[in-house]
């Protein structure tokens, strides 16, 4: 009985907390989603990328958090290094990404293929589930009231299985997402689309050197 | 098709030119002159000359056939003058140009329409305005709350579409001024991408603002800070975003107008200009290109200002989507091929009415908006001399 409350429990945090995790995931998801091509297949792929290396994400961090009793409870100045670190993460994939686009739409815009990073070859990997990694463990405030649940859970395999049932509450919201795959794709939408991830991504480039100045300088 | 033939463009008299003028000459006195308020001499020596000024510009746009050359004198009064009433106002209620924390807590920053898109969806998920402004009167510098100037927009927007960005904006002023300084274009090849620039910025500020829960835009892009409101730098942070609204400023507003003679700031950079283009939509009011006219010479396409015009859209017979009726295009077209349009009508039959419906609608709205602003900032400088 407990169990199934922890679980109603997450499973209610999670549609709850949506509407804040897709406020703050939208930066990243929508000018990223857009730029791919159009089509509800290869739409509906890139958010089951997205939100499975999401919920690896969060899994991760459920195990961290159980490990270490919650990230709240971690020194101000390593939550702040942490944060600042995914921040510039994110920006230097949401760049790549950008340039990507541009080069995936000049040799092979007829690919019904993701949109890929990385290395050559076999080493390259879909620029969705490297961006759903890595706002499956950005510190949201939802994400961190999840994390102090989690913390309390009798062991790390409960702990998970809280992460994923609040996954799946918050998974409900990005559903519609997919429906920009009916938007159809022309210069215009992809250029649109790579001009705003560039702009977004100086904003988190801002966003995480000014955390790392400030620990640096004030030591928080 | 029943094309009508236009003649060629001799003056028209100057009785029929005043007769169009009287409505718009009897709506000026209404609104500027001095029997109707209290004011100061110099504010009512400003309104006069200001509703004077209006109507001298609405005559000759009449006499001489011409929209454009007579709509930028109001439009570069207008943001020039703007500066100069609106920091007047700041310096004497605050003692500084820069808006420190306690009155935005207070909600007491003045609002313009531009963080208008940003709201939106913060507004739609969580019922929350994020702008530390107030919604009803008494909030802001002027007294108007975010209501006023949302229903001031709207209503005008209804009628005249992306006209707002040409009769009624009152940050374009300065750049339309810069471009009109250079005989030519020192950079004339610009990549017609640019073009999305701000589709852009208004796709990347709607979501951060609905992620970080402020006006964006305002916070960290917006180049007319340099000139009416910059961020109280009392630390790292506002200098940085002041640093950042000098130099858009510098590059948007100053040198690039001054290098390519285009609006740039409104072409290539403005989130509420893309914004506003969704409302061309709905617009009564178009420019159209008359295809049995066209040669097609490309005097409209090199004039426009903001790049609304390219050689699809002309094979089409119309203007982007980004056109703001500014009038250049009709000016410049040796052929009266560019014509402007009610929707619903047959393009090019009686395009002088279609002007004329749209500059009674356009002047009225620029003399009521406008035309304020000028006398404002003009009673600003007289109250110096007299």
């Amino acid at each position: 009985m407990p169990a199934v409350f922890a679980f109603s429990e997450a499973l209610i945090l999670g549609l709850a907390s949506g509407p804040a995790c897709v406020a703050s995931c939208g930066p990243v998801l929508v000018p990223s989603l857009l730029a791919e091509r159009s089509g509800m297949r290869l739409n509906s792929r890139y958010l089951s990328a997205f939100l499975a290396t999401r919920l690896l994400g969060y899994l991760l961090f459920a195990a961290v958090a159980w490990e270490v009793g919650a990230l709240v409870s971690l020194p101000s100045p390593a939550r702040s290094s942490l944060f600042a670190m995914i921040h510039l993460l994110l920006a230097g994939v949401l760049l790549r990404y950008a340039w990507s686009v541009g080069r995936a739409c000049n040799h092979a815009c007829g690919s019904p293929e993701l949109v890929t990073i990385g290395g050559a070859g076999r080493h390259r990997i879909p620029g969705a589930a490297v961006l759903g990694f890595l706002t499956g463990i950005s510190l949201c405030p939802p994400f961190v009231a999840a994390g102090v649940r989690a913390a309390e859970a009798a062991n790390v395999a409960a702990a998970m299985l809280f992460f994923a049932v609040f996954f799946l509450g918050t998974s409900v919201w990005f559903v519609p997402f997919a429906g920009l795959g009916w938007v159809r794709r022309n210069e215009a939408v992809t250029t649109v689309a790579r001009m705003a991830m560039v702009l977004i991504a100086l904003y988190y480039f801002y966003a995480g050197l000014m955390t790392l100045i400030r620990r640096t300088t004030h030591g928080y | 098709m029943a094309t009508k033939v236009l003649v060629a463009r001799e003056p028209r008299s100057v009785g029929r030119s005043f007769l169009l003028t009287l409505p718009i000459a009897l709506w000026s006195a209404l609104m500027f002159a001095p029997i109707f308020r209290e004011a100061s001499r110099p504010a009512r020596i400003a309104e006069v000359m200001t509703g004077i000024f209006m109507v001298v510009l609405f005559f000759m746009m009449m006499r001489t056939w011409s929209t454009y050359r007579w709509r930028r004198w109001f439009f570069v009064a207008m943001g020039l003058l703007f500066p100069v009433g609106f920091i007047h106002q700041v310096m004497v209620m605050r003692g500084t140009m820069g808006i420190p924390i306690e009155e935005m807590i207070a909600g007491r920053t003045p609002f313009c329409f531009i963080p208008i898109p940003l709201l939106i969806l913060p507004a739609a998920f969580t019922k929350t305005v994020v702008f530390p402004g107030s919604i009803l009167p008494n909030g802001g510098m002027s007294g108007g709350g975010m209501a006023a100037m949302v229903g001031i927009w709207l209503a005008i927007t209804i009628v005249v579409g992306k006209g707002w960005c040409s009769y009624a904006c009152f940050f374009g002023g300065i750049e339309e001024g810069m471009a009109a300084v250079p005989a030519k274009a020192a950079l004339r090849k610009i990549d017609s991408r640019w073009r999305y620039g701000p589709w852009a910025v208004l796709l990347a500020m709607v979501l951060l603002s609905l992620a970080l829960f402020e006006p964006a835009y305002c916070m960290w892009l917006c180049p007319f800070k340099a000139v009416s409101e910059y961020v109280a730098a009392r630390n790292a942070i506002g200098m940085i975003q002041n640093g950042i609204f000098i130099v858009l400023f510098t590059a948007l507003v100053i040198a690039l107008p001054l290098l390519t003679k285009k609006r740039t700031q409104c072409a290539f950079f403005c989130p509420f200009g893309a914004f506003q283009s969704i409302f061309n939509k709905m617009s009564v009011f178009q420019v159209k290109i008359d295809k049995t006219r066209c040669t097609p010479c490309v005097l409209c396409q090199k004039s426009c200002p903001t790049m609304a015009l390219n050689d699809e859209s002309i094979a089409k017979g119309e203007t982007l989507m980004s056109c703001m009726k500014c009038g250049a295009c009709v000016d410049a077209c040796p052929k009266d091929a560019a014509v402007w349009h009610i929707r619903g009508t047959e393009v090019a039959v009686k395009p002088e009415r279609a002007r004329l419906m749209f500059l009674y609608a356009a002047w009225a709205m620029a003399i009521m908006f406008g035309g304020r602003i000028i006398a404002g900032g003009l009673a600003t400088i007289l109250h110096l001399f007299v």
